[in-house]
C-alpha cells in the first residue's frame, strides 16, 4: 500500500523520504487537490468585517469555483457560486462592489442579496419559475474568529469537528485559542503574497523550523530555541509554545516591546509563540500581543496566493498605536520563507529530485500531513518506489 | 405588492415613512415588475435597469425607461386599502398588452 511505504524510514535511517517531485508539479495531481481538498474542505476565506454593510460583496476563488460572499440585510453574510442561473454568465464581474441586488448583465436576472431570483425581463409572464430553484445556488457558510468560512461541499464535513476540533486540540485545553479573543480583535495590517510555489510546499515550510536558523535571523533572535530545529508544530499534532529569548521584550523585529499583551492569556502564553495549521489553508499564529492569521488559495500546481492579516486589540488600531515592529517581525520571516519555497520549486521537476528528498527527525511530523494528502486523494499519489 | 388581478397589474407599496401608494406595476421600458424594485425617498427603482418612477406622480427620471407610469388614488379604511384605478391610457413597455 504507497501509504504505508510513506511511513517506513529507509532502515538504518534517521531520514524519511518525501513525495516525488511531480507531486508539486503535475496539473493533474492539482485538479484533484482542488476537487478533492479545496472544494470539499473548510477554506477561509475573508474577514467578516470585509463585508461591512449590507449589499457588500466580494468575488473569491475556491479550488475551481468562483463564489459571490455578499453580506444581506438580514440574513447575515451568504455565499454563492457567481453563476447566473439563466445562461451561466457571470453574475458580478468586478472583485467587490455594493449592491441592492446583484443582477447578471448578460439578460439582467436579478437576485436578492438572499439568493432568490426576484425580476426579469417578461418573468412576471412565467408564474411557473419557481424563484428559490432559480435563485442562486448557495454554498455552505460559517463565521468564526472574525472569519467567514466556506465548504463548496453539497454535504460539508462538521465544522466542529474539522477547524474547531483540529484548532482547540492542538492548542489544548489549558493554552485554548479561545483566551487570545481572536474574534473580537480589528487587522492592523494585511499583505498579499502572490508566491511561485506548490501550496504544499509553504505548508511544509510553514510546519517545521529546521530551516529557521538559516533564514529566518530576526526571528530566531527573538526565539532563540528555534535554533534547535524543533518547530512550534510537533509530532501527533501537538503545539509547543516556543518561548522567547531572556531579553526580548516582544514580538518585534528588533524584540522591542509590542502593545499591551491580549486581556485574557493564560500566564503560560504570555511569552510564548504558538503555531498552528489548519488543513488545507489556514496557519494560525499567536503571541502574547497579537494574532497572524494565514489564508492561502493554490492558483496551480505552481503558484499560490498567500494574505497574511496582523491582528490587535482594537484600542490598539483605533489609538494609532505603533505596530510597524511587530508586523516586519512576521512580515520578514514571510518573505524570507516564500523566497525559499520559489528557490525550491523550479527543482520540483529536476531528475535529480525524481525520488523526492528527505525529512530529518525534527522535520519527520510533516509525514503525518503526506499521509493526510494521500488519503484525501484516495492513494495512488506519486511516492518514492 | 403586485395586484395582478386587475389588468394591467398594478403594486402597492408601504413606504418606510408609513404611506401607502399605488402607481402600475410595469415598468414602462421593459416587463418588469416594480413590485419588486428598490423604495427610497418615495421613488421605486426598476428592479432591471435603475429607471426610477415618483410614487407621487409616476413621472420618471432617468432613461433606459422614457415615459411615466400611472398614479392610481388611495384612500386607507382601517386596515384596508382601496384604490381608485386611473383612467387614463396605461403606458405599456414592447411586447405588453392589456
Amino acid at each position: 500500500m504507497i501509504i504505508d511505504q510513506l511511513n517506513e524510514p529507509v532502515p538504518g535511517s534517521s531520514l524519511l523520504s518525501t513525495p516525488t517531485g511531480d507531486a508539486y508539479t503535475d496539473p493533474t495531481i492539482f485538479e484533484r487537490e482542488q476537487a478533492e481538498i479545496f472544494e470539499k474542505m473548510w477554506n477561509c476565506v475573508m474577514r467578516e468585517d470585509s463585508l461591512a454593510t449590507a449589499g457588500e460583496w466580494k468575488t473569491i476563488t475556491i479550488g475551481r469555483e468562483e463564489i459571490i460572499v455578499v453580506r444581506t440585510r438580514k440574513s447575515g453574510i451568504r455565499a454563492y457560486y457567481n453563476v447566473c442561473r439563466h445562461r451561466g454568465m457571470r453574475v458580478c464581474t468586478s472583485g467587490e462592489g455594493k449592491n441592492k441586488t446583484l443582477q447578471c448583465g448578460y439578460h439582467a436576472w436579478t437576485y436578492a442579496l438572499e439568493g432568490d431570483l426576484v425580476a426579469a425581463p417578461n418573468l412576471t409572464s412565467m408564474p411557473d419559475v419557481d424563484r428559490k430553484e432559480y435563485g442562486l445556488k448557495p454554498v455552505h457558510v460559517r463565521t468564526w474568529l472574525g472569519y467567514v468560512w466556506i465548504s463548496l461541499a453539497d454535504d460539508p464535513p462538521s465544522f466542529d469537528e474539522t477547524v474547531l476540533g483540529e484548532v482547540k486540540t492542538r492548542f489544548g485545553d489549558v493554552e485554548s485559542i479561545d483566551n487570545y479573543g481572536v474574534e473580537n480583535l480589528k487587522c492592523g495590517e494585511s499583505k498579499t503574497y502572490d508566491v511561485q510555489a506548490n501550496w504544499k510546499l509553504i505548508i511544509e515550510n510553514f510546519m517545521e523550523c529546521y530551516h529557521c536558523a538559516t533564514i529566518h535571523p530576526e526571528l530566531t533572535e527573538v526565539i532563540p530555541e528555534f535554533a534547535d530545529g524543533l518547530a512550534s508544530q510537533r509530532k501527533n499534532g501537538e503545539v509547543h509554545g516556543a518561548s522567547f529569548g531572556d531579553d526580548i521584550q516582544g514580538f518585534t523585529v528588533d524584540g522591542s516591546s509590542g502593545v499591551s499583551s491580549l486581556p485574557a492569556i493564560a500566564p503560560g502564553q504570555d511569552r510564548k509563540y504558538y503555531a498552528i495549521t489548519v488543513k488545507p489553508q489556514v496557519f494560525i499564529n499567536t503571541v502574547p500581543d497579537h494574532v497572524i492569521i494565514h489564508r492561502m488559495f493554490p492558483v496551480s500546481e505552481s503558484r499560490t496566493i498567500v494574505v497574511c492579516d496582523w491582528l490587535f486589540q482594537p484600542q490598539v488600531i483605533d489609538e494609532g498605536m505603533e505596530i510597524a515592529n511587530s508586523v516586519e517581525l512576521f512580515h520578514r520571516v514571510n518573505q524570507q520563507d516564500f523566497e525559499a519555497c520559489e528557490q525550491t520549486q523550479p527543482s520540483m521537476s529536476s531528475k535529480a529530485y525524481d525520488h523526492g528528498g528527505a525529512l530529518v527527525p525534527s522535520e519527520h511530523h510533516i509525514e503525518e500531513f503526506h499521509q493526510w494528502w494521500a488519503a484525501r486523494l484516495g492513494g495512488n499519489v506519486p511516492v518514492p518506489a | 405588492m403586485r395586484i395582478d388581478s386587475v389588468n394591467p397589474p398594478i403594486a402597492v407599496f408601504l413606504t418606510d415613512e408609513g404611506d401607502v401608494h399605488a402607481i402600475d406595476d410595469t415598468c414602462t421600458h421593459q416587463d418588469a415588475s416594480l413590485a419588486a424594485g428598490w423604495v427610497e425617498d418615495c421613488r421605486v427603482e426598476c428592479p432591471l435597469h435603475e429607471s426610477t418612477f415618483s410614487l407621487l406622480t409616476g413621472e420618471v427620471d432617468q432613461p433606459p425607461a422614457k415615459r411615466g407610469v400611472r398614479v392610481h388614488e388611495v384612500e386607507l379604511e382601517g386596515d384596508d386599502v382601496l384604490v381608485e384605478l386611473s383612467d387614463k391610457a396605461p403606458q405599456l413597455p414592447p411586447g405588453v398588452t392589456l
